[in-house]
């Protein structure tokens, strides 16, 4: 059964700093989703075909593939949306369609988005807004860019507003502001890892994301967290006597280089929950390290399985 | 391991430009490279467009960039220097605009499409990141200018947008609009005409007029700007430039490393090394005996729980090191350097010097 907040709105946009498993969140949301029999819409916008083959399928594109079906009939949906896609899909929709023949090339797009700042980010915006509206899915999950840009591209709506005053561009800026300002229609799920940096960034771009944008946050994701294993801070010799045996000289060194190695880990993971509990005490999930570089199709099961746990609730 | 070191690199490189996937440590990488070689006597700069909070602060950068190279107080004895630099890309298209614009400088500063371009436009701050690269190497300042680029597309971003202005540049509907014409009436462009007309229909009659004033105000720079894009683009390609390509041994960071060097490779710049940063280290293994006795569930309590870490971390340092054999492949004669995952952050002089000394294998 899915917790509370995965069913609190319509879009989720995932968000984090590059490198910290983003990608692989939202894919794991999905999943979580799906099981429990919603028609799940996930959302690349930033190129990032990876999410395809993460979920069974092929590489995403601009046209929408079906990734997974799940016994209980829910299934995860997928596609990619690029400024370029989104242009044209909103030139049709407001009848611009002979002009967008003569004038909308690639290249005319690259002078509109010069010309008019945060455009290329609002029209991918404003076609998730249009999908949320025309109720394409159950749940819209979104892979927003990584952090540095999920700033930009998640502002890109307020900043049109600033400086365009009326016209289409307005409407679709005013109506993008709307969507992400309601919790029922739109929330954040901010990803971050156990170490000091990325720890640091979730914090700026949560404070920057809910103040001046009023976007729900949903429960901060705590990627690649260390099991907790309480003997890596005995040494080897007294685990061994512990477990009524005794080891050879290298044996003990051996165990000795992990130990340390990864007491060291915890201590830094341990520091890091103890800050966000400080500056940022919001209710988090903890996913698992995985035990390999690459993520292979069992390893998201996994972090489904985590996903759904009740978040903790910080001290 | 390898016959050249990233010593030899830092000794003779004028440009380094550090370049990669995203959290994998790129910044840092970058300033302990350059403090390496303002330690081994050259005065080093190095230029960095969004540096963690902490380690800005170290660096003396904190704060909106002043666009200036900042010296590092007492990181560096003896001839060399090191001073960094956070970059301000508005700042550098204004003090361009000043320079190269002549009397319609003033007029194109206020122009909001201008105003918005400068700050936000994607590709305009890689490019300027260029430009002010470009200055700091003319200068007689320094022996050596290092760039930390954005993420990875970003990356390919940062070496393409000289060209990619020039395409700006030669763009129809961008012609079309500073052709000299004294009213919009007369731009006779189908495409130009189509253009602005879906978007004053878009967004409005006033961003129009604005338009048109911007085009024509950097048609004065045109010239400029291109002999300019095509300097930045032989600096990148020069033999004294050098990209380091950094990544994580995670599989994804490994496949768009790898994809970089490929692009790096095909774009004719020249590869200077690879850093590997965040390497699980291999354990010392652990005896035939003791595996044994774990693997039959012989082995209980404490003891049980420090071999399953063990037995778990070697698995996983193993197949990093599968992973990263790909992306080393690609290296050629360049230098490869692994850096263990640290269990401290690098965000001060103290720490980025050690993690110089990981990179010099000189520790």
């Amino acid at each position: 059964m899915e917790p509370a907040w995965i069913t609190a709105s319509r879009v989720v946009l995932v968000a984090g700093k590059g490198g910290v498993g983003s990608s692989t969140v939202a894919a794991a949301l999905a999943l979580v989703a799906a099981r429990d029999g919603r028609d799940v819409l996930l959302v690349a916008v930033d190129g990032k075909p990876g999410l395809g083959p993460l979920l069974g399928g092929s590489a995403l594109t601009g046209t929408e593939q079906v990734l997974r079906r799940e016994p209980g009939g829910g299934r995860v949906r997928a596609r990619s949306i690029t400024p370029q896609q989104a242009f044209a899909d909103y030139l049709d929709l407001k009848g611009f369609g002979s002009i967008l023949r003569r004038a909308a090339s690639a290249a005319s797009l690259d002078v509109v988005a010069a010309s008019t700042p945060g455009m290329e980010h609002l029209l991918v915006l404003g076609k998730i807004k249009e999908l949320e509206r025309t109720r394409a899915a159950d749940l819209i999950i979104v892979d927003a860019p990584p952090a540095g840009h999920a700033a930009p591209f998640l502002r890109s709506a307020s900043a049109l507003q600033e400086v365009v005053s009326s016209g289409p561009v307005r409407q679709q800026a005013d109506e993008v502001a709307a969507m992400l300002a309601d919790p029922a229609r739109a929330q954040a799920l901010l990803v971050t890892l156990p170490e000091e940096t990325p720890v640091n960034e979730l914090i700026e771009l949560a404070y920057d994301v809910e103040e001046d944008l009023g976007l729900a946050l949903a429960p901060l994701v705590l990627n690649a967290c260390w099991a907790d294993r309480t003997a890596l801070a005995l040494t080897a010799a007294v685990a061994a006597k512990r477990s009524g045996t005794t080891l050879t000289a290298a044996d003990r060194a051996a165990l000795q280089g992990t130990n340390s190695f990864g007491a060291a880990r915890l201590a830094v993971q341990r520091e890091q929950f103890e800050r966000l509990d400080a500056q940022l005490p919001l209710p988090r999930i903890r996913l698992p390290r995985l035990p390999a570089p690459r993520l292979l199709p069992h390893h998201l099961e996994m972090l489904a399985d985590a996903l759904v746990a009740q978040p903790e609730v910080s001290a | 391991m390898t016959e050249r070191a990233l010593n030899d690199v830092l000794a003779s490189a004028a440009l380094l430009v550090t370049c990669g996937p995203g959290g994998v440590g790129k910044t840092t990488t970058a300033a302990a490279l350059g403090l390496a070689a303002a330690r081994a006597g050259r005065r080093v700069v190095v230029v960095t467009i969004d540096p963690a909070r902490r380690l800005a602060d170290a660096l003396g950068i904190e704060g909106a960039g002043s666009n200036e190279p900042h010296l590092v107080v007492d990181a560096v004895e003896g001839p060399g220097s090191f001073s960094a630099l956070m970059l301000d890309a508005e700042r550098t298209f204004d003090d361009l605009i000043r320079e190269r614009a002549g009397d319609a400088a003033e007029k194109l500063l206020a122009n909001r499409v201008y105003r918005g371009i400068a700050g936000s436009l994607s590709g305009a701050q890689e490019y300027m990141a260029i430009e002010r690269v470009h200055q700091l190497h003319n200068s007689d300042d320094f022996d050596l200018v290092v760039i930390d680029t954005p993420p990875s597309r970003h990356a390919i971003d940062v070496l393409e947008a000289p060209d990619r202005l020039v395409l700006f540049l030669s763009n129809p509907i961008y012609r079309a609009l500073t052709m000299p014409t004294r009213s919009l009436a007369r731009i006779t462009s189908a495409a130009s005409t189509a253009f602005l007309w879906t978007v004053k229909r878009l967004a409005g009659p006033k961003i129009v007029e604005e338009i048109v004033e911007f085009f024509r105000s950097l048609s004065s720079m045109e010239a400029g700007l291109r002999t300019r894009a095509a300097e930045m683009s032989a600096l990148l390609r020069d033999e004294q430039t050098a990209f380091v390509l950094v990544s994580s041994p995670r599989a994804e960071a490994i496949d768009e490393a790898t994809f970089l060097a490929q692009a790096l490779g095909a774009g004719g710049f020249g590869l200077g090394g690879i850093v590997i940063n965040m390497v699980h280290p291999l354990p010392a293994p652990l005896s035939a005996k003791l595996t044994t006795a774990f693997a039959k569930g012989k082995v209980t309590g404490p003891l049980a729980e420090q071999i399953g870490y063990h037995h778990e971390l070697t698995v996983l340092a193993q197949a990093e090191r599968d992973e990263m054999r790909a992306l080393v492949a690609l290296a050629g004669d360049a230098p490869v350097r692994e850096i263990p995952l640290l269990d401290h952050d690098v965000h001060d002089v103290a720490t980025l010097v050690e993690l110089g000394h990981l990179l010099m294998n000189d520790a």
